[in-house]
Parts: C-alpha cells; sequence; structure tokens
C-alpha cells in the first residue's frame, strides 16, 4: 500500500468485543435512525441496503457439534491510511482533520464510486434511489446528519456530529474540548449496545479506556496486513476468530 | 431540474481536457454538483432547539428506560438511559423504534367499525355508544385478552370485564405465564427474579435470555459488566438449547440438547448434585430423589438427550462449586414450554441453596392493585389461552358473546393458528385496541386505537425475568398524532356510559394512584446512586422520599425494591415432574425449533420499518424466509442448500428456503419467528411465512398446561 499513516494527536478509535456481540442488531438500529437512513422496504437484498453500520456472522466452518459462530459489527475502519481517500477525483473524502475521521463530503461527492471500490471493508454505500421515508415519519429526521440524495456516496462517521456536540458541552462546562473525559464522545451504536460490546475513545489519551483496550493480546484488527492502519480494534479470546480478520493461506 | 446528474457529468466530461490546468472548471464543477443536489423532494432535517426527555419502552418487552431527544419538543430518537435499571443505557432496535413508529404505515389513525370486508372510520362518541350498546347485550359472556404482562391497564381491563360479567380474563402465554404455573404447582407466590447481576455461574435451560427471554437488555448488561473486554470472565454462562441462538453464541458452552428434553436435562443435573450429597428441607424432597433417581441417570439422559455423562457431570460439579450459581430456565422462542421444565430448573435452584440470595433467585411480590375488582396478575398468568380457544373451537367452552383485546395479536401470535382463527371467528364481537392495523384487529368489528406510548400514560411493572421489584412510568411527550386516544381512558369512559363504578375518571389518576401506593411499600426506594442488585448483594436501600417519586419516575428513574415476599417454603413439585418429564427416546420425527428476534419486533408492533435492515439474507431473501438445518439433517432429509420446501404440521404449511447452518443439532429444523404477517405495512406484509402457525398444541401431564414447545413438521 501506497502512502502514509496520517498522524493526529487525537485518534478516536472503537474497539469492539466480539464475545460478548450476540448478533442483536441494536448497533445497527441505533446507527440508522441517528443518521438518517430511510426505512428500506427491500432490505434483503444485500447489495442494495445502505447500512453504514453492519453486523457480519462468523463461523469457524466446522460441522456440527463443533462449529462456532460469533458476530462482528462493522463500521467505516477510519483508516489511517485510508485507500478510500487517495481515488477520490474531487476530494470529496479525505482524512486531514483531528480526531482520524475520514470525512465524507455529500455536495462534493460526484457518485463517481471510486472509493466504494477501493474500500476493502465494504463500508461505503451509494445512494441508487432517492431516501423515502413513510409519510410523516421525516419529521423524525435528526437535525444532526444531513439527508443525503441519490447519486452520492455515503459511509459511517463516527457520529462526528458528537463529536462537535461533546466539544461544545465541554466549552460550556469549562472544560478544554480538544481534551475530553472518557466516555463524553460515544457513537450513537457503542451508547446503545445492550450487551457493552462496543468502546470508543481517544485511543491517544491514557486517560480513555480504549487506550489500554488496544494493546490486549486479544486485539486485531481487519487485513492489517493491507496495512492500513485502522482505527477499529476488535477483540476476541476465541483464536479462530481473530485468525478470520486477516486473510490468511492455508499453511499459515 | 432540466439536467441531472449522468447528463451534467456527460457534458461536463465531453469538453474539459485542454481546460485541466485552470482552476475555474474545478470550481464551476463543485458549484454545480452543489446545485444539482439541491433537490427539493429530499427531505430536510427539523430545525429547533434540542433536549432530552426520559420515559419507558412499551413496545420493547425488556422495558428499558429510554432517553427521547426532541427538536423543537418533537421526539427524534429514542436512546438507552443510563441510569435506568432495565437499560443501563442499552436499547433494543425494538426500543430504539418507539421514535418513528409514531409514523408507522401501519398504524390505525381513527376509530373504525366494520364495514363488510372493510372498516368505515367513525368518531370516538359513535365507537362508545356502539360498545357500550354491544357489551351490555353480552353482559357475563365477555372476555378479555391483554398482551401487557406489565401494566396497571390490566386493573383497568379485568375489573371492567368482570363488572361486564367475565368469560375470563387472559394473558397472552409468554414465559411468564409459563413461570407463574410452575410457581404455583411449587407452592409459592410471586413472579421468580433472577439476580443475573450477583450470580457467578448461570446454567440457562433454554431460555433466549439475551434476546426474548424476560429483561433481555438488563440481562446483557449483567453478562457483559463481569466480563471486561479480552480479560477472564468473572462469570461463566451454559446455554442448553436446540440451537446456538444469540445467547448461545456469547456464551461459554453450548451444549445442544432438544428443547422438548429441557426437563431431562435439569433432572440429569439435578442427579449428580444428589449423589454428591445436595439434600432439602423442602417439601416434596424424598419424592423428587426418588423421582431422578429412579429415571435420570447419566445413562438415562446420554440415551434420551444424546449428551454425554461428562457433560453434565461437568457442569453439576461447576455449579457446586460456584460462589453464586443460578439457574435459569424458559423457551427458547420465548413461549409453549410446560411449567414441568421450569420446576426441574427451579429445583437445582433448591438444591444449590439458591432461594432468595444474592445472585440467586427471588419471589417477587405483586405491587399493590388500585381498580377494585381488578385480577391480580397472578390470577391473570393463571388463566391459559389456547386451551380456552381451543375449547371455544371445537365447541366444548361456550364462546363468549364479546371479547375485547388489548395490546395482543391472538391471530397472528398464538400456536396452531387456523384453529386459533376459527375459534375467534365464533365470537359475535371483538374490539381490538391496538395501535397497528394487526391481523387480529383485521378480524374485529371494532377498532379503536390505543395512543403509542411516546403519546399516552402508561408504566412497566416488574418484567418477567427482573431480579428486583421494579416500576417505571411511560409518558406522554408527544400530542397523539392521529386520532387515537389512550385505551384506559376509552375504558373507563366506557365504564361510565354504562354505569360501572371504577373508581377512577382518567387512566392518569390510575397511574397516579399507583405511584402513591408505592410509596407505603416498605423497602422501595428510587435506583439512582444505589442499584438494586447493589443492594441485593448487601449495600443499605437508601430511602424513599415519598413525595419526590413522581418526579424522579418523569426523570426516568425506577422505584425498585429487593426481596421476596414471605411465604411458606418452595416444594419441589415432583408429582408434576414424574407425570410430565420423561427420558424416553429421542424423537424420530424432525422437530421445529423456533427462534425469535426483538429485530422482528412483536406479534403486536410487526416489523419495526428500520429493522428489516437487520435481517440477513440467509433469513429473509424477496418475500422467503429460511429455515436452518445442519448438513447432517439436510443429508438425511435430502435438502439442498437454497432448496424451497414446505413444511407441514398444525393443519398447516408454510413455505420456505433451506439455509445450512451448523450450529442447529441434528433432527431440528430452526425457524425464525416475526415473519409471514398477512397484515401490518408493506414492511411487514408478505414477508416470508409465520412458522409458528405450525405448531400443534398439546396439554401437559401433570400440569395441564397448553404447550408447543417442540412441535413436529413435515418437509416436503
Ligand atoms: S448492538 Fe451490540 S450486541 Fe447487538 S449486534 Fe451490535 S455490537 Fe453486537
Ligand atoms: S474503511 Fe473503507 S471507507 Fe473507511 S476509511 Fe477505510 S477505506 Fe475508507
Amino acid at each position: 500500500m501506497s502512502g502514509q499513516k496520517k498522524e493526529f494527536p487525537i485518534t478516536w478509535g472503537m474497539v469492539i468485543d466480539i464475545d460478548k456481540c450476540t448478533g442483536c442488531g441494536a448497533c445497527m438500529a441505533s446507527c440508522q435512525t441517528e443518521n438518517n437512513v430511510e426505512p428500506q422496504r427491500e432490505a434483503s437484498n444485500k447489495l442494495r441496503a445502505t447500512s453504514w453500520m453492519l453486523v457480519y456472522e462468523l463461523t469457524n466452518d466446522k460441522a456440527f457439534p463443533n462449529h462456532d459462530i460469533a458476530y462482528l459489527p462493522r463500521p467505516c475502519q477510519q483508516c489511517g491510511n485510508p485507500p478510500c481517500v487517495s481515488v477520490c477525483p474531487v476530494i470529496a473524502t479525505d482524512k486531514n482533520e483531528n480526531g482520524g475521521i475520514v470525512s465524507q463530503v455529500y455536495p462534493r461527492c460526484i457518485g463517481c464510486r471510486y472509493c466504494v471500490a477501493a474500500c476493502p471493508y465494504h463500508v461505503r454505500y451509494f445512494g441508487w434511489y432517492d431516501p423515502i421515508w413513510p409519510e410523516g415519519m421525516d419529521k423524525t429526521l435528526s437535525p444532526m446528519t444531513s439527508v443525503r440524495p441519490r447519486g452520492v456516496v455515503e459511509k459511517c462517521t463516527f457520529c462526528h456530529h458528537r463529536w462537535t456536540q461533546a466539544k461544545d458541552a465541554a466549552r460550556v462546562a469549562g472544560k478544554d474540548p480538544e481534551n475530553l473525559d472518557d466516555g463524553a464522545y460515544v457513537t450513537s451504536c457503542v451508547q446503545n449496545c445492550p450487551s457493552g460490546a462496543l468502546a470508543f475513545g481517544d485511543i491517544k489519551n491514557p486517560k480513555h479506556k480504549v487506550h489500554e483496550l488496544v494493546k490486549s493480546p486479544y486485539a486485531f484488527r481487519l487485513l492489517e496486513r493491507l496495512g492500513t492502519e485502522t482505527q477499529v480494534y476488535y477483540i476476541s479470546r476465541r483464536e479462530w476468530v481473530r485468525k478470520l480478520g486477516d486473510n490468511y493461506l492455508k499453511s499459515e | 431540474m432540466g439536467l441531472d446528474r449522468r447528463a451534467f457529468l456527460g457534458l461536463v466530461a465531453g469538453g474539459t481536457v485542454g481546460a485541466m490546468f485552470t482552476p475555474i472548471p474545478w470550481k464551476l464543477i463543485d458549484d454545480a454538483s452543489i446545485w444539482t443536489q439541491n433537490w427539493p423532494w429530499i427531505p430536510r432535517v427539523p430545525k429547533g432547539q434540542v433536549d432530552y426527555v426520559a420515559t419507558t419502552s412499551k413496545l420493547c418487552p425488556a422495558g428499558e428506560g429510554l432517553k427521547i431527544m426532541r427538536v423543537a419538543g418533537n421526539p427524534i430518537l429514542a436512546g438507552g438511559n443510563a441510569s435506568h435499571p432495565l437499560s443501563c443505557g442499552g436499547v433494543s432496535a425494538l426500543a430504539r423504534s418507539e421514535v418513528y413508529m409514531l409514523y408507522s404505515p401501519a398504524r390505525i389513525k381513527s376509530p373504525m367499525k366494520r364495514n363488510g370486508k372493510t372498516f368505515a372510520p367513525i368518531t370516538w362518541e359513535q365507537a362508545l355508544v356502539e360498545m357500550a350498546e354491544k357489551l351490555g347485550a353480552a353482559k357475563g359472556a365477555v372476555a378479555s385478552i391483554s398482551g401487557d404482562n406489565t401494566g396497571t391497564i390490566n386493573e383497568v381491563l379485568t375489573a371492567l370485564t368482570a363488572k361486564l360479567g367475565s368469560a375470563g380474563s387472559f394473558m397472552m402465554p409468554s414465559e411468564a405465564t409459563t413461570a407463574a404455573k410452575a410457581m404455583k404447582l411449587m407452592g409459592v407466590q410471586g413472579q421468580a427474579g433472577y439476580d443475573f447481576e450477583n450470580a457467578d455461574m448461570v446454567l440457562v435451560l433454554g431460555a433466549d435470555i439475551f434476546e426474548t427471554w424476560g429483561t433481555s437488555s438488563r440481562n446483557r448488561k449483567a453478562f457483559g459488566a463481569n466480563r471486561p473486554a479480552g480479560a477472564k470472565p468473572a462469570n461463566t454462562y451454559v446455554y442448553v438449547g436446540p440451537t446456538r441462538n444469540n445467547t448461545a453464541a456469547v456464551c461459554d458452552q453450548w451444549v445442544p440438547a432438544a428443547a422438548a428434553d429441557l426437563g431431562v436435562v435439569a433432572l440429569g443435573i439435578a442427579w449428580h448434585l444428589l449423589k454428591a450429597g445436595a439434600t432439602s428441607n423442602a417439601p416434596g424432597f424424598d419424592t423428587f430423589k426418588a423421582v431422578v433417581n429412579g429415571g435420570f441417570g447419566p445413562e438415562d439422559v446420554k440415551r434420551a438427550t444424546g449428551i454425554a455423562p461428562e457433560t453434565l457431570a461437568t457442569i453439576a460439579k461447576a455449579l457446586a462449586s460456584a460462589k453464586a450459581p443460578l439457574v435459569v430456565t424458559g423457551s427458547p422462542f420465548g413461549q409453549g414450554l410446560g411449567a414441568a421444565p421450569v420446576i426441574a430448573g427451579m429445583s437445582l435452584n433448591m438444591l444449590l441453596g439458591r432461594i432468595n440470595k444474592p445472585g440467586g433467585v427471588s419471589m417477587l411480590p405483586e405491587l399493590p392493585s388500585v381498580v377494585p375488582g381488578a385480577l391480580t396478575r397472578a390470577a391473570m398468568l393463571d388463566g391459559d389461552l389456547p386451551a380456552f380457544l381451543k375449547g371455544v373451537e371445537s365447541g366444548k367452552t361456550p364462546a363468549p358473546k364479546a371479547l375485547l383485546i388489548y395490546d395482543a395479536n391472538p391471530a397472528y401470535g398464538l400456536p396452531e393458528a387456523a384453529t386459533m382463527a376459527k375459534a375467534l371467528e365464533k365470537i359475535p364481537f371483538k374490539v381490538s385496541f391496538s395501535s397497528f392495523m394487526d391481523e387480529t384487529a383485521a378480524l374485529c368489528d371494532l377498532v379503536l386505537p390505543n395512543s403509542l406510548p411516546l403519546e399516552r400514560y402508561d408504566d412497566v411493572a416488574t418484567p418477567y425475568g427482573s431480579g428486583f421489584c421494579v416500576y417505571s412510568l411511560v409518558r406522554p411527550i408527544q400530542k397523539p398524532i392521529c386520532d387515537t386516544k389512550t385505551t384506559g381512558d376509552v375504558l373507563l369512559g366506557l365504564a361510565r356510559k354504562l354505569s360501572i363504578d371504577l373508581k377512577f375518571d382518567n387512566f392518569q389518576q390510575v397511574i397516579k394512584e399507583k405511584v402513591a401506593s408505592l410509596t407505603k411499600v416498605s423497602g422501595g426506594f428510587v435506583a439512582k446512586d444505589v442499584m438494586p442488585w447493589q443492594v441485593a448483594a448487601g449495600k443499605p436501600a437508601p430511602a424513599l422520599v415519598g413525595g419526590d417519586l413522581w418526579k424522579a419516575l418523569e426523570a426516568g428513574y425506577a422505584w425498585t425494591m429487593v426481596g421476596q415476599a414471605a411465604q411458606p417454603a418452595m416444594g419441589f413439585a415432583a408429582e408434576v415432574l414424574a407425570k410430565a418429564v420423561k427420558a424416553g427416546k429421542p424423537a424420530t420425527a424432525t422437530v421445529l425449533a423456533p427462534y425469535a428476534q426483538l429485530r422482528t419486533g412483536t406479534p403486536v408492533t410487526g416489523m419495526p420499518c428500520q429493522d428489516l435492515t437487520m435481517v440477513p439474507d440467509t433469513e429473509l431473501k424477496g418475500d422467503t424466509t429460511f429455515i436452518r438445518v445442519n448438513s447432517e439433517t439436510a443429508k438425511a432429509l435430502s435438502l439442498k442448500k437454497g432448496q424451497s420446501v414446505k413444511l407441514s404440521g398444525a393443519g398447516v404449511d408454510c413455505q420456505a428456503k433451506v439455509h445450512i447452518f451448523e450450529s442447529v443439532m441434528p433432527g431440528m429444523v430452526a425457524a425464525p419467528l416475526g415473519f409471514g404477517h398477512t397484515a401490518f405495512d408493506y414492511y411487514s406484509q408478505g414477508k416470508g411465512a409465520n412458522y409458528l402457525s405450525l405448531a400443534a398444541v398439546a396439554e401437559e401431564p401433570g400440569s395441564g398446561l397448553s404447550m408447543w414447545i417442540a412441535p413436529e413438521v413435515k418437509i416436503a
């Protein structure tokens, strides 16, 4: 992978404890409503459905009774060295802000979908249709996220608006907005997961829980060998789960 | 707009190459792309001041406290309430839907009266007159069904039904009905409460405790709290059941066992505990011992269930050596279990000395009732709705002349759907108070829509499974969007019209009185700085400041109380076990193993609009749902991946496609519930099949309870 990892003083990161995830989908529900993703009638067509957060089912591929499963929630990995950014012809997506969240500027996006193809984690969604809410349901749209027309690409933003809100709240409370307390800014999925499987914070801040969590011997990142240096970490005590995090050859 | 994005891009691509080096085209592209996105038909987001108010989820049976984000006073998002003991910050996908379901296309917009095959809108006054007249004429033969396990509305409903001459007031069958029957047979009062927070070893027999069983969000928080990410867990969870479901997926061990064998497994473990010297003073212990030793030795259990003797011996040992072991029993799909397996599971708690202990089981007392003449929750749970409706269908039980249906969808949510539909047909006057056009409302004569939880006063009192008594408030934070009313108010208005005195004029008064009654319950407190499980573990309970309770509840805190009702010792009910639990030969037929998930809603909500996205395409694709079998079963039944099949049972056929999934026991066909609606809206209707309709109802020997835990099906 060409390019270099971008470093920022703050590095927002998510740590997902796979061993606690039941696969319930509450994180997806949280995400969709937080970020004004329309309710999709034909959502069983996964090639067309939009889900910034998507829960994958992993299996160890063994037959009964040695079969095992795990669930892997997948937001945008906010790569330190994002392949999506370098391919965008109009800089509609960039990694240029403290915190390291990869931006997505809808009015700038020309819908060429290079980034969709470039993202190794399939987190990017193209709007094939204009979004439609059942009559009246648009009254429940969140003011924090704009509604996207058809023809642009969208993806998880680590609920970036919540960071802005947390900084504002810190300023009002006379605290340093650049040094938020642990938990002052978390994404919607992290907040609502009933299992407490998701953690969020500044990986570089020793006062934040995730700072330690990412150092766990059980922590891994997806497709680490690509050198994308993602800001999303996974934790599992099961070796087969950790192995699935990368494309290993049978002999490895 | 004359030029769309595609045409515009084509235009630009035609003539730009030469101009690449000047910034002007780039600037133009940027401006134009903004302009092409200025599309008036894309909804605008609302603007206004943001604030947060608290309430409690009523759509989700887990009863989570909610924080609702509002903009300019309008609800926008439902999030978990970190200070509520049944949420601790978490919300299920279903509780999350409380806000947007206000605008569900399936909402019933006004009162309606049947007019041949369709409905015609009527006014509330006309509805009351009509209902008063019909119910007056039906006096002495009025029945009611409630699907709300936790609300004080049941007091109004049952008191009114009683005054009209009750033909029966029923609760929809659930884990709570089964457990209530079991506790009654064991000679105790109150609702079994499970203290997951303080348990260090939990044996889960069947119950999908992290998805559909009881206070599932709270159960999960309790599970997770003692399992720091990446570190050695401080608790152990073992799941016994037919599939590696959402609960088993995170447990330390899955022991495959048929749902029909849960009682056998429990008694098989009891055998090991007894052998190791476990004893009890509880009534019936000697008979219990004789039953267990007489038929549930390791080899008996192995023959019946296929479980290796060492497996159960190890579990028994782990339970006996744990500091705070806990056994919880339930149905893998939230209903249909007999009482005996619950008794068998509870007997393990008794052998382990776990009754009324921290991290154990307590018999939680019922909260005081406030409406005169109302049935207690225990009395309501004692009814057997499937048995009643089967009786009506066959003519053994006289059909009621009128039926009031609250928060329930029996035409969809009961087993043996064909029989139940015939029974409902025999009842000449039916009223549904559903908020959504569900399958039952579609059969009724009058449909009087209840306001949704965010539009009404309501309450949640100790959902089944909670380890402590808990009461939280549901309050209106939005004016009714449609022409709906709080059913409590409608019923009280109806009572007035019929000159029946139920003591209250409106439902808010009922709730206020309920809250006032809590201040008199000794030991109650508001969970704020101290949580009920901390009190269970020995921390002193804070005092309750009476006058502030309503305010505290409005602010989203819950009233709680720890400990069990004073009562006689729990007995083993060994005679029931002797009749109902048999370590027989394994079933040779193909057995349905249904599973339910909150993301597909409840029979009352249908599929929440946002949740279709959460359903994997191995569960629903297009309009077809998938059944799951392992490769061994697939081979035995000659099934191929993706093959279309027909399932038959209880006189009903259902379509399905085959998904090969190895975490299903051999001989079992796992099938998702919550699909196959014929009513509601385009998010629910026609999506897959309702596999619950394949389940035939049988009577459990020893208890007489209706059960449908392991329905046989044919696959073609
Ligand atoms: S909400 Fe939590 S438990 Fe449920 S799927 Fe998402 S991460 Fe997993
Ligand atoms: S996960 Fe995909 S979209 Fe997100 S930063 Fe990495 S490459 Fe870009």
